[in-house]
């Protein structure tokens, strides 16, 4: 039992800290191995195999109704898979219930018992798995201190706020001490501001317990600033896993450019060094020769100066927006239409239809590899 | 001002209906009390002088004593085995998607649409063949089909009101599926129980159509030993009787206030 000796700090978790060393050849805390799920015509999640390592925090982001929950509830063990197994810590689990899986889950609602404290919720799976009752209460209270809600012990649930309920359901589902932590949406009940300030807590509480977490979103900004490694999910299957910067910059798919972050892409060939697409834009590329797919993100095109390198381009504003920080502009350059995102110095904004002068850093052009039986 | 003129009629209408509202549903029950504690011989509003003769005349009454200690009994049997087989069913009904699910749920409710006396004429003659007729057994049977409906009713629709996550974050916590049931599941549909409870209580003990029906000289209810009695006779004992009842009722509903508030139960 990993709670048997536990010498260190109220927050320390024991054996991760030793553990991390050789974490990339441990074994995973968490293996799928070809998993699907189907329900009659449907296929919510087809052939998917992936790893958690031990210590990261892994998310798995797609749209919603692409078979992400359903994964992280076939991890937990409330949705039985079609086929596959899943293995937590080395052991097949496919056939075990919920309650003999080593998993801490936190739901999208919490899930809190209304009907019990604040101290009774996160004491209830202590008591399950036998727990003296001295040793639960210096575990809630160790539990209640890491969330800094300790003088909430007595409350009920609905005398809470939000983010204190999220806290609590963090707390119980942290008692346990479990190989895993599974969030499934824990923002999406929260409003814009409250969502930005938890996720920064949530990362540090998640750093400081060093556990193991599979997180589930379908909010690209929360997926990139918490994971250290994100698993894009679409129509039930993987369509990349990396590492943020990975997944933003060198995106393995259509669909993960267009689904990470904004971006504009162009249909052309390549030959020779040089992309021209498919209405006559030339960009630089060192790549293969022949028909290709390329990505450009918005913050690689400035606005011409006169230090300006070789690639510039002639362009009209089609769209003009202003966002505070920077502006995104839509320029119409030939066919096609480019995305830029810079900030323009007060009253220098171009308007809709202005002529503009545009480059793009060579570095930001990207080419995706051409889907499986489509060359 | 039109708006306002409106709303000022309803605001009047209001307070002349209400008054009448509660006067009506509160008056027959004010003028048997009141009768009770006439020192005369014949049950008349309002009463000729005060007494508690008829109260000593109805405690020491075999008859209605019996009868009284009988419906008790009855009903709380009654109750307990249609909030077990109630409960048992809501909860097949509300998890499973068995075939026939719709015919099942059908079938629990339908003792509410079927007139009680068709209900009881059949008991008499189904329970003839069984053999059960004329015994405690038979009355039994009959209560309990008649409470079903309400504990059916009231627990599928507190199951359909449940949120199954609950149960879902228990088990991820390691509890098993009666731990949950018994930490989780009934602690929170504990007010539905005890209000179909108090339902299924109040129709076992005030029935009086199929009581008749199946009811026999060792087992007369109480409905029925009032209605036989006031076949020959007319005198305040009813009242007294009736007042009985009346102060049980509320001490029923008083317990079922203090130990879950009665908003829940409504």
């Amino acid at each position: 039992m990993r709670d048997a000796n536990l010498k260190a700090g109220p927050a320390d978790f024991g054996d991760k800290r030793t553990l991390s060393a050789d974490s990339h050849t441990a074994i995973p805390v968490v293996s799928l191995r070809g998993i699907s799920k189907t329900y009659g015509d449907f296929t919510a999640v087809e052939n998917l195999s992936l790893d958690v390592r031990r210590g990261e925090l892994l998310c798995l982001l797609g749209p919603s109704g692409c078979g992400k929950t359903t994964t992280l509830r076939m991890v937990a063990g409330f949705v039985e898979p079609t086929a596959g197994s899943v293995f937590i810590s080395g052991r097949d689990v496919t056939a075990l219930p919920p309650y003999r899986r080593d998993t801490g889950m936190v739901f999208q609602s919490y899930a809190l018992f209304p009907h019990m404290t604040v101290g009774a919720n996160i004491s209830f799976g202590l008591e399950n798995i036998g727990i003296p009752k001295a040793e639960r209460a210096r575990r809630v209270e160790e539990m209640l201190t890491l969330v800094e809600l300790t003088e909430l012990t007595h409350r009920y649930p609905r005398e809470l706020s939000g983010g204190q309920q999220q806290r609590v359901a963090l707390a119980r589902a942290l008692a346990l001490r479990p190989a895993v932590l599974l969030l499934d949406e824990p923002f999406s009940n929260l409003d814009a501001q409250l969502r930005v300030r938890l996720r920064d807590e949530l990362r540090l509480l998640i750093d400081r317990v060093e556990i193991t977490t599979l997180f589930v979103t379908h909010d690209q900004e929360e997926a990139l600033m918490l994971s250290d490694r994100i698993v894009v999910i679409n129509c039930g299957k993987i369509e990349q896993i990396g590492t943020p910067e990975d997944i933003y910059e060198r995106p393995a798919s259509r669909f993960v450019a267009e689904f990470i972050g904004s971006c504009s892409i162009l249909e052309g060939v390549v030959s020779a060094g040089i992309f021209v697409s498919s209405s006559g834009l030339t960009l630089p590329l060192n790549g293969a020769a022949g028909q290709t797919t390329i990505v450009v993100r918005p913050e690689y095109i400035k606005p011409a100066t006169a230090s300006s390198g070789p690639n510039r381009l002639n362009g009209r504003v089609a769209s003009s927006n202003y966002y505070g920080a920077m502006s995104r502009l839509r320029v119409a350059i030939e066919g096609d239409a480019l995305l830029m995102e810079c900030h323009f110095p007060p009253g220098t904004r171009p308007a809709v239809g202005d002529a503009i002068e545009i480059e793009i850093d060579p570095a930001g052009i990207r080419a995706i590899p051409a889907p499986p039986g489509n060359a | 001002m039109r708006i306002d003129a409106i709303d000022m009629g309803m605001k009047i209408a209001g307070a002349i209906v209400r008054p009448l509202v509660y006067v009506t549903l509160c008056l027959p029950a004010a003028i048997v009390v009141v009768t009770s504690f006439t020192a005369g011989e014949s049950l008349r509003f309002p009463p000729e002088g005060f007494s508690l003769r008829w109260y000593q005349a109805a405690i020491t009454s075999e008859p209605f004593m019996n009868a009284l200690w009988s419906s008790t009994r009855l009903a709380f049997i009654a109750t307990v085995l249609s909030l077990t087989i109630g409960l048992a069913s809501s909860f097949a009904i509300d998890r499973f998607r068995f075939r026939g699910r719709e015919a099942f749920r059908t079938l629990t409710l339908s003792p509410l649409v079927v007139p009680m006396v068709v209900l009881g004429l059949a008991l008499l003659q189904f329970l003839s063949w069984m053999q059960l007729n004329q015994t405690f057994t038979g009355l039994l049977i009959g209560h309990v089909l008649i409470t079903l409906p309400y504990v059916v009713r009231t627990l599928t629709a507190s199951f359909v009101l449940f949120d199954r996550t609950l149960e879902q974050a228990a088990m991820n916590l390691r509890a098993p599926p009666w731990r949950v049931l018994r930490r989780i599941t009934l602690p929170l549909i504990g007010p539905a129980l005890v209000s179909a409870s108090v339902f299924s209580f109040v129709t076992s003990f005030g029935n009086i159509t199929l009581s008749v029906f199946l009811g026999f000289a060792g087992e007369t209810t109480l409905p029925v030993q009032i209605f036989t009695y006031v076949e020959h006779g007319y005198d305040p004992i009813l009242a007294a009787v009736s007042t009985i009842v009346i102060l049980v009722t509320l001490i029923v509903i008083a317990i079922v206030e203090k130990l879950v508030g009665m908003e829940t139960v409504a």
